[in-house]
């Protein structure tokens, strides 16, 4: 409930934190600190300068330096996860991952050599490429105005794509299975054909675009 | 909807904004007169020099010749000069026939629209400078404004200066213009005017003193780190020359954390120097949970490894967060409330 007005304000009316407003967001790619200092623009240079002087906050435990950890997944796994069960929710993650690997391997192995190169077998690459593949463009948001309320076509933050791509799969996973597959199997099967462009989040995504078009009309009705 | 990071500070009522004054002038100064005076008896009485008695000695003396056991410091008998007893407080606005002094009295933010009017002022200045450097062809030199030791007035300084309440937009709209002045290349000429209202930050007490190595029996140099997270405390004790073995009081990590995600926390310090198979650790942890665990450990090794380290990767440690003690603990709960956000449920009668 805080629109766009409020932007200008430095002081930005939020939930608090143990913080103090001047602590800077913290940098753990190794690849980051091995550049020189010649190679970087005119912002990275203002950046490391700033970074040079202010206080940082500690990493968060879910973020490490190793080529494991991949703050996507980790948000997935974070939206995946039911009352603070992380360890499941991860081992499902793993899971999923090794279903998604075993499956493209299968694949590969049966497949024919010409077609042997086109096959993805990196399940981290599938899941991003998935994940890419359910954002949609732009959204709906509902305006009331003279009494009726109308679905007007809204662009999206990336940080909204990304959100909704991740909350329909895991929804669609929950809900539309046999009751007796497993989350991995299910995810697995939901990202592989994220992957390939086919799907019920895909068919989700579309329908989606399909009504801001049709609430073309609208459009005029936004004011930010 | 809240502050970020409220303080006790910004609860403090701003008295000097609460209204007309309550103290005159004349009461002021017959008040600095006698403590002037009681300064001088005081220190005849103590059997001190009366030209160079100070504060400190003031309050050592009051503490001797009035003792007392109450435990509220502000409660105890106290002699502090009359500025500090009685806040600062705006003057009459107002003469005799009704008319305020001020042309902006009716804006009812007088001092902050007067302080916004001198901010432009200055800006529009600069810029008649740059023009004509400009139309003499000389080009204005950008010199970096050194971000390093100095900061803003904060809201409740900028109140105390202006004595009156200044809202948290007026506040931002402030600090923009004065940022605006300070991005323009000939800033310089108004340099005296905006020190005015920046701050020194010391930077260089953040320095930390990094003890040096030690050596046990064997000769093998050794350092220890103590890290903090949650109610967690950890000793690590990094030994050089290593195979990479990392033991938790007295248990291998395998067998204490057999989260996955502990294991990378702890490693996570090694790892970022690419220093993994190069040292060995012993570490003691009490308190906290799994992960509070986890996370003083890691605290801990980051700062014991930074002697087996180089500077800049000292400074590369710090800016990825592994030197910082976390501050996020758990939240209370509220009265009326049924956890530290969650409300009661709702029922309609």
């Amino acid at each position: 409930s805080s629109p766009a007005a409020l932007a200008p304000c430095r002081i930005m009316p939020v939930r608090w934190s143990r913080y103090n407003p001047s602590y800077l967001e913290p940098e753990v790619r190794k690849e980051s600190y091995q550049k020189p200092l010649e190679e970087l623009t005119e912002e990275e240079r203002e950046q490391a300068e700033l970074k040079a002087v202010r206080p940082i906050k500690a990493a968060p435990p879910t973020l490490s330096s190793s080529v494991f950890s991949d703050p996507m997944i980790s948000k997935f796994t974070n939206m995946m996860m039911k009352s603070g069960n992380k360890v499941l929710a991860r081992s499902l993650m793993s899971q999923t991952l090794e279903a998604i690997k075993r499956k493209q391997l299968e694949k590969y192995h049966k497949a024919p050599e010409n077609e042997k190169e086109t096959i993805e077998c990196n399940p981290y690459v599938i899941f991003h490429q998935a994940l890419k593949n359910c954002q949609p463009i732009i959204g709906l948001s509902n305006i009331t105005k003279g009494g009726k309320t109308y679905q007007v076509p809204v662009p999206l933050t990336d940080n909204r794509k990304r959100f909704l791509a991740m909350k329909w799969l895991i929804t669609e996973c929950r809900e539309n299975k046999h009751r007796r597959t497993m989350m991995p199997e299910k995810l697995s099967q939901e990202l592989l054909l994220a992957f390939n462009n086919e799907g019920p989040v895909i068919k989700k995504k579309h329908v989606l675009h399909k009504m801001a078009e049709a609430n073309r009309a609208y459009a005029h009705f936004r004011w930010w | 909807l809240r502050l970020i990071c409220t303080t006790t500070a910004v609860q403090r009522k701003n008295v000097g904004a609460s209204g007309p004054e309550k103290y005159t002038e004349a009461f002021i100064k017959k008040q600095i007169e006698e403590f002037n005076l009681g300064k001088r008896h005081l220190a005849n009485m103590m059997g001190e020099d009366p030209e160079t008695f100070t504060q400190e000695d003031i309050d050592r003396s009051i503490a001797y010749l009035f003792p007392s056991g109450l435990f509220d410091k502000q409660a105890r008998p106290m002699m502090k000069h009359p500025t500090e007893v009685f806040p600062e407080q705006r003057k009459i606005q107002w003469g005799e026939d009704g008319r305020p002094f001020h042309f902006l009295f009716y804006t009812g933010k007088q001092s902050y629209y007067s302080l916004m009017h001198e901010t432009y002022e200055k800006l529009l200045n600069v810029q008649k400078h740059q023009d004509q450097l400009i139309a003499q062809d000389l080009s204005p030199q950008k010199e970096k404004r050194n971000l390093a030791g100095s900061r803003w007035l904060t809201k409740i300084e900028l109140e105390e200066m202006l004595l009156e309440k200044v809202s948290d937009n007026d506040y931002s709209r402030f600090i923009q213009l004065l940022e605006k002045l300070v991005a323009l290349p000939c800033a310089e000429v108004e340099e005296q005017y905006i020190q005015k209202f920046s701050k020194e930050v010391p930077v260089q007490s953040q320095k930390v003193v990094i003890e040096p190595l030690q050596h046990d029996e064997r000769g093998v140099a050794f350092s220890t780190g103590e890290g903090k997270r949650k109610t967690a405390t950890a000793t690590a004790v990094v030994y050089d020359n290593g195979t990479g073995k990392i033991t938790v009081n007295g248990i291998d990590i395998l067998h204490y954390f057999p989260v996955l995600q502990d294991r990378e926390q702890l490693l996570f310090p090694f790892q970022f120097l690419g220093r993994i198979g190069k040292h060995d650790m012993v570490c003691t942890v009490s308190g906290g949970g799994r992960s509070a665990q986890a996370g003083a450990i890691r605290l801990a090794s980051a700062k014991a490894l930074r002697i087996f380290v180089t500077e800049k990767e000292v400074e590369f440690m710090r800016q990825a967060g592994l030197l910082t003690v976390d501050p996020r603990v758990k939240e209370r709960k509220k009265p009326g409330q049924e956890g530290p956000r969650r409300k009661f449920t709702w029922k309609k009668r």
